[in-house]
């Protein structure tokens, strides 16, 4: 497991260095913005009153953005889940499903390596990558608020990554699983991306309309503090986002472990064959 | 099941959807043999190695491969085992020493540096260049070398000459019988006749995912027609011979030159030709790709 796990974790570095670095480099760019906000507070807080609540919520609740824990809130935290999403659903997807697709699969899985070992391999690699994205981006963010004048706790700040982390691992469980239910890996990371922005939308539009109230319970982002964990973190709400993701991993596991593994370039379903026939008739 | 054979299947079916891959296959296959596996694209061979490694599984039918069963001590069984797939992928960013590195520490480095050295260099590969850099037929060559460097009990080797040039071929099949020669049981599928029955002990036949026919090459050969050309000195009466059992007439120009099919032994036809006056006479043996085509007629005419 541990070569599995290694492998992954080298073929994913430039990925893991350059998604930690960029964020990292966005909390560079935002911080120094917060003293420009506190200095004309006056004045925004003049324009947030003549705007409709409705786009003070779109644009994220900019009513909180004169403290230092509301700001990053706005302006860094709630952007993650949908830029790391992105990672987490590209990498969650093909944690199998690439290697099965180009093929390399067969030669790997022909070693003396259990297909219990390659699977949960892949996914502790997946885990220490988003870990080291995180911890890069937090590292980042330490430094940022440090030369801006965002009075901050670095430790403090490190409490909304773990929440995303959970959130992370959601989503590239539901990747993974996806991956291993539809025929494409290519599909997987498209259903789940698009899960990731409707749960976005879910979640930003309950908080205007009680319709969506139940909707929202279900949508993994309702329970993503983001920049909000800063004075908190909320161990229940990461750790069901967590045990939702060990519960994706464990179903993708159990159909792993039943399945054929295909050949490079090979169809899985019947889909393109129903649509086939359908063409032919 | 028989603890001397190195793989054994009994009436393994597959399907894929509805398409039938394997349709029952009976295989036995000796330890220490060379086993040649032939039959044309689609006819079943890449589903039956695949379901000897567990990459898929079975729909019906019994496996055991030396000895084990490959679905409940997959990797007891895949230790054993060196692997080279048809459909060759290695990850392209690795350099070849990377890739050969990274399937050994998969193998626990139970693997043999040594020779895995030795035969990249008689193979002329280049353990530093990146396989993103490499032919086709390079790319042959590490699969070669990782499915022999630790010396296998078992070798499954998928069309293990494809790509590569004669001389590289030549050494391929030195190195299987160096294999053999140190015990191990070689299990190869082809479509290049020639050197199945060049290094192969034994061969099966596939055709339509069920073996029809398991022979050594040379019975193979001996067992189906040849085609004998007699020219006597003068016009003879042919009923002596188109009597004899398992011969057949195909032409007669000029009653002094015969053209004749001879199945089975030539015994009969020898001692019946001595009673004529036989200017010469020149025997034409079939080879093993005529009589892999010859399982393949139906196929053909059905194609056609």
């Amino acid at each position: 497991m541990i070569t599995i796990m290694r492998y992954a974790l080298l073929r994913w570095r430039g990925q893991i260095i350059g998604w930690g670095l960029a964020l990292a480099a966005l909390s560079l760019v935002i911080a120094p913005l917060y003293e420009a906000v506190v200095q004309q507070r006056a004045l925004i807080e003049g324009l947030l009153q003549s705007l409709p609540p409705e786009f003070m919520v779109l644009i994220g609740n900019l009513d909180r953005i004169f403290s230092p824990a509301g700001f990053l809130e706005v302006r860094y935290f709630s952007m993650l889940p949908l830029i790391l999403g992105v990672f987490a659903v590209i990498i969650g997807s093909g944690l199998v499903a690439s290697d099965e697709e180009n093929g390399t699969l067969d030669l790997i899985l022909a070693q003396p390596v259990c297909r219990v070992e390659l699977f949960i391999g892949r996914w502790l690699a997946f885990s220490v990558a988003l870990i080291g994205i995180l911890f890069i981006t937090w590292l980042g963010l330490v430094i940022a608020i440090r030369g801006a004048a965002l009075d901050l706790d670095g430790l403090a700040v490190a409490y909304p990554f773990i929440g995303l982390f959970g959130l992370l691992s959601w989503f590239g469980g539901l990747a993974l699983l996806l991956s291993l239910i539809v025929p494409s890996r290519r599909l997987a990371a498209s259903l789940s991306g698009l899960v990731l922005v409707a749960s976005y939308f879910v979640t930003t539009l309950a908080q205007l309309s009680a319709d969506l109230s139940g909707l929202a319970t279900v949508s993994p982002l309702t329970y993503y503090q983001g920049g909000g964990a800063i004075e908190g973190l909320n161990a229940g709400d990461f750790l069901g986002l967590l045990l939702m993701s060990i519960v994706f991993v464990m179903i993708g596991l159990w159909l792993f472990q039943r399945r054929d593994i295909r050949i490079a370039g090979e169809g899985g379903w019947r889909l393109p064959s129903l649509i086939q026939k359908t063409q032919t008739q | 099941m028989n603890d001397s054979l190195a793989i054994q299947t009994q009436a393994l079916t597959k399907s894929y959807g509805k398409v039938p891959a394997l349709r029952g296959v009976d295989l036995e296959v000796k330890r220490g043999e060379v086993f040649g596996f032939l039959g044309p694209n689609g006819s079943g061979k890449t589903t039956t190695i695949r379901c000897l490694l567990d990459l898929i599984r079975p729909d019906g039918g019994t496996l055991r491969v030396l000895g084990r069963d490959p679905q409940r001590e997959s990797v007891a069984v895949r230790a054993q085992i060196g692997y080279l797939p048809g459909e060759l992928r290695l990850d392209e960013g690795f350099t070849v020493e990377a890739a050969l590195r990274f399937f050994g520490r998969l193998r626990g480095n139970r693997v043999d540096w040594t020779y895995g050295r030795e035969l990249a260099d008689r193979l002329n590969l280049d353990l530093q260049l990146r396989i993103k850099n490499l032919s086709k037929g390079n790319k042959q060559k590490v699969g070669i070398v990782q499915a022999l460097m630790p010396r296998p009990a078992l070798l499954l080797l998928d069309e293990p000459t494809g790509g590569l040039d004669p001389l590289m071929q030549q050494q391929v099949l030195r190195a299987i019988r160096e294999a053999q020669a140190n015990g191990a049981t070689v299990f190869f599928s082809s479509h290049m006749l020639s050197e199945v029955e060049e290094i192969a002990d034994r061969v099966g036949i596939i055709r339509r995912g069920v073996v029809v026919e398991v022979a050594d090459p040379q019975a193979l050969i001996d067992r189906s027609l040849r085609r004998v050309r007699v020219r006597f000195k003068q016009p003879i009466d042919l009923s002596a011979l188109t009597q004899l059992p398992g011969v057949t007439l195909i032409d007669r120009s000029d009653g002094a030159s015969v053209l004749l099919n001879v199945a089975g032994d030539m015994d009969q036809l020898i001692k019946t030709l001595a009673a004529y006056p036989v200017i010469e006479m020149d025997t034409e043996r079939p080879t093993l790709e005529e009589i892999f085509l010859t399982y393949y007629a139906d196929d053909q005419a059905e194609a056609r």
